[in-house]
């Protein structure tokens, strides 16, 4: 008994050391030509495991790339780009420990990560009250910003601009005067798309027919097309608030109905399971996105990208996420050499000037006074089974976050 | 008769003496992570104390009373957003929950109590609920708890205008510090390890080891259950107003079934039916989680170099709970309390 609870002392120590030794982690691998000055760091947060890894992984692995071609250019002024990896987890507290690591033992002068709200939220105050940007790559919420005053940028539109733009689609190229509103209830995306979406459609003189709500993971969408069939008449278009995990299963539940009007969505269809499941029946949908990630439809700044990734890592971009993430790391070193040094001040504020800055998921602009960018919107239709580009769209008018 | 006695003496007041030690330990190494430890030790620090109390409290039902329960995490949520509606500052509340019924919206609490009308709310559903669930035992106690925590979260999500519903809940003030959460370990511990003694906690566990036989005894088996369920709900709930106001923004998918598990794990692997057991568990697999997701990200070891690999502590401290599982399947403690007065006397006693 006693050697047992001593041992078990013995081991809760050997713990609690070991946890602390390790707290500064070891130098990154020695810059092959060895730099003239020490690198500039920039701190890197994503979720590489856990439920948000199919956006974070490709996002994390296009900053990389960035940073390679960069430092391979020959850094920035005159110094190497250094990413600080950490993994989030997708957990609030982990992602907490890891800003603050960030801050506190590496010492980086800017921080980014991210294509969701609550790890957005969880990471860039610590960045803030360090007096460091925090640059998300592909949170779409367009109140973040003011979440975080003066610190967090995005990289990425506001979901009112994505939603304005596939309004704008719907009623003035598709001719759509009534429209159907399903929205997933259970995620913040999906209810800020789908109240940007009406505010932008009725505003233009379009009439929401019938709205009617799901709960993330749902898998029968019956009821929903039994409502939506008991209409006189099926509206014009049938816009679907979903995130990528539902979108095939509701997509192909709909055109198993009968129901052949034209699905209009935002980027969470902008994955492969969108085909996958929803097969033929995806034909007809459109969405909005932030590039059309083709080797042979995208811009000549998607085609490059997509070779120099498909070179890096065996495999080509899995989604336009790993564009906003090598967007992101340009963005950060454009504003380093505009700003002229890496003081963390410095970098705030020539970021906030960033102008035309042209990325593989569009032109970056701040205005004055805002942290979201002005950026183009790709809205993509799908046919034959393939994603096609069917117009690039700067909406005339965006509903207020 | 007359050495015994004096052996049993000196057992007490090694015991006392012992847990004085102990305790001025603590105190000291807080004061020292206050004062020259980094930002970051004193987050770990503050989450392990936050993870300490989920799983005291959560022993007092899942060990002591055998109500396996996996829906806490609910009473965590409920916890949380109830003290953080409360301290959600004013001004704040107009943007952030413009909805809210008006005599809500003019109310701003400080920390403590909206913590304990957190607390307290989470104990009084968890009488209601607790009521009809405390007949149960065994699986079905586990999958009717289980159903609570669905309950709470379609709740959270669909109840807008108290919860901003899927969307995030922000703007929660960071009132948690070190000393309230350790003052609320502190609380926790007292409170759980003196209710395991009394006759109540008798009862809990006599009711636990086997339920008729309890019964032929005249104990109320249902009350005892109901009465740990309570008590443990209250400082789930405790524990989560402590997260919310030191996370300060999060959704109702904070509060599912990956926290559900991770705190099981910390239970599992210490022993149920220990609070000893329970925060030794805690703590080791808080800071060996902490260690390995440093390790993690690649070292030089001298000429040797190792790659980050992301996602091996996960994998490693799975194949660890599965050896604590093989080895020690009653946990690193089993339901035995550890004892440090006993550590120092044992030797003697054996003498006498």
């Amino acid at each position: 008994m006693k050697t047992y609870l001593g041992s078990m002392l013995v081991v809760v120590m050997l713990l609690a050391s070991a946890c602390v030794m390790p707290v500064t982690p070891a130098p990154a691998p020695a810059q092959p030509t060895a730099a003239p000055a020490a690198p500039i760091k920039i701190g890197v947060i994503y979720n590489l495991t856990g439920a948000q890894a199919s956006l974070d992984a490709p996002s994390a692995n296009g900053a990389k790339l960035a940073a390679k071609e960069i430092n391979a250019a020959g850094g920035v002024l005159g110094r190497q780009l250094e990413l600080v990896l950490y993994d989030g987890k997708t957990d609030a507290a982990t992602i907490g420990n890891a800003a603050t690591q960030l801050v506190e033992s590496d010492k980086v002068v800017a921080m980014m990560g991210f294509s969701d709200t609550d790890m957005t939220l969880a990471a860039a105050p610590i960045a803030a009250k360090a007096g460091i940007v925090f640059v998300t790559s592909g949170a779409t919420s367009p109140k973040l910003p003011e979440q975080v005053p003066d610190y967090l940028f995005m990289a990425c539109f506001g979901d009112n601009v994505q939603a304005a733009a596939g309004a704008e689609y719907a009623y003035n190229t598709l001719q759509a005067k009534t429209a159907y509103l399903l929205i997933d209830k259970g995620m913040e995306y999906t209810l800020l798309l789908g109240k940007y979406f009406k505010e932008r459609f009725t505003e233009l003189g379009g009439e929401i027919v019938l709205e009617d709500t799901y709960q993330t993971g749902d898998k029968d969408f019956s009821a929903q097309i039994t409502k939506l069939k008991g209409l006189a008449t099926i509206p014009d278009i049938l816009f679907i608030s979903s995130g990528p995990d539902d979108v095939g299963t509701i997509v192909k539940q709909f055109r198993d109905a009968g129901l052949d009007k034209p699905i209009v969505g935002g980027d969470g269809y902008d994955t492969p399971l969108l085909v996958q499941i929803a097969g033929k029946g995806a034909d007809n949908t459109y969405f909005t996105t932030h590039s059309l990630m083709d080797p042979e439809l995208g811009t000549e700044a998607v085609k490059k990208f997509i070779a120099a990734y498909q070179a890096e890592y065996n495999t080509p971009p899995e989604n336009a996420f790993a564009g906003l993430g090598y967007d992101t790391v340009k963005l950060l070193a454009d504003a380093i050499r505009r700003a002229g040094s890496d003081d963390p001040k410095a970098i705030r504020e020539a970021l906030s000037q960033t102008k035309d800055l042209p990325g593989v998921t569009g032109t970056i602009t701040f205005q004055p006074g805002s942290r979201i960018p002005q950026k183009g919107v790709t809205v993509i239709l799908v046919k034959d089974g393939k994603f096609t580009l069917a117009a690039e769209v700067v909406p005339q008018k965006v509903p207020a976050p | 008769m007359a050495a015994k006695e004096q052996a049993g003496q000196a057992s007490r007041l090694a015991s006392w003496g012992s847990a004085l030690v102990l305790i001025a330990l603590v105190i000291g190494g807080l004061v020292a992570t206050e004062l020259v430890a980094s930002a970051y030790i004193q987050r770990v620090v503050i989450g392990l104390g936050i993870s300490i109390i989920l799983v005291v409290s959560l022993n007092l039902s899942n060990g002591f009373t055998g109500v396996f329960s996996l829906g806490h995490i609910g009473f965590m949520a409920i916890g949380a957003y109830t003290a953080a509606i409360l301290t959600l500052p004013i001004s704040l509340k107009q943007v952030n929950l413009p909805d809210l019924p008006s005599w809500l919206a003019r109310v701003e609490l400080p920390f403590l109590p909206a913590t304990l009308i957190g607390g307290v709310v989470a104990l009084l559903i968890a009488f209601l609920v607790g009521l009809s669930l405390m007949r149960l035992s065994g699986p079905y106690v586990s999958v009717a708890t289980m159903g609570f925590l669905v309950i709470v979260q379609v709740i959270l999500i669909n109840w807008d205008r108290m919860t901003r519903g899927a969307r995030t809940f922000s703007g929660v003030p960071p009132y948690t510090t070190l000393w309230w959460v350790w003052g609320w370990v502190a609380l926790t511990v007292y409170v759980v390890s003196r209710l395991a003694r009394s006759a109540y906690g008798r009862q809990m566990i006599a009711a636990r080891d086997n339920e008729i036989a309890a019964q032929a005894l005249g104990i109320n088996v249902t009350r005892a259950r109901l009465l740990a369920f309570c008590i443990s709900a209250f400082f789930t709930a405790v524990a989560g107003s402590l997260w919310a106001h030191f996370i300060t923004s999060f959704s109702p998918k904070a509060f599912y079934f990956a926290q559900t598990f991770s705190v099981i794990t910390m239970l599992v692997v210490g022993g149920m039916g220990s609070v000893s057991g329970s925060i030794i568990g805690t703590a080791i697999i808080t800071l060996l989680s902490e260690a390995l997701r440093n390790a993690e990200r690649g070292m030089n070891l001298g000429l040797i170099h190792i790659p980050p690999v992301y996602g091996a502590s996960q994998i490693l401290m799975a194949v660890i709970f599965v050896l604590v599982i093989i080895f020690w399947p009653k946990g690193l403690l089993g339901d035995r309390e550890l004892n440090l007065g006993r550590l120092f006397i044992k030797r003697r006693r054996e003498v006498s």
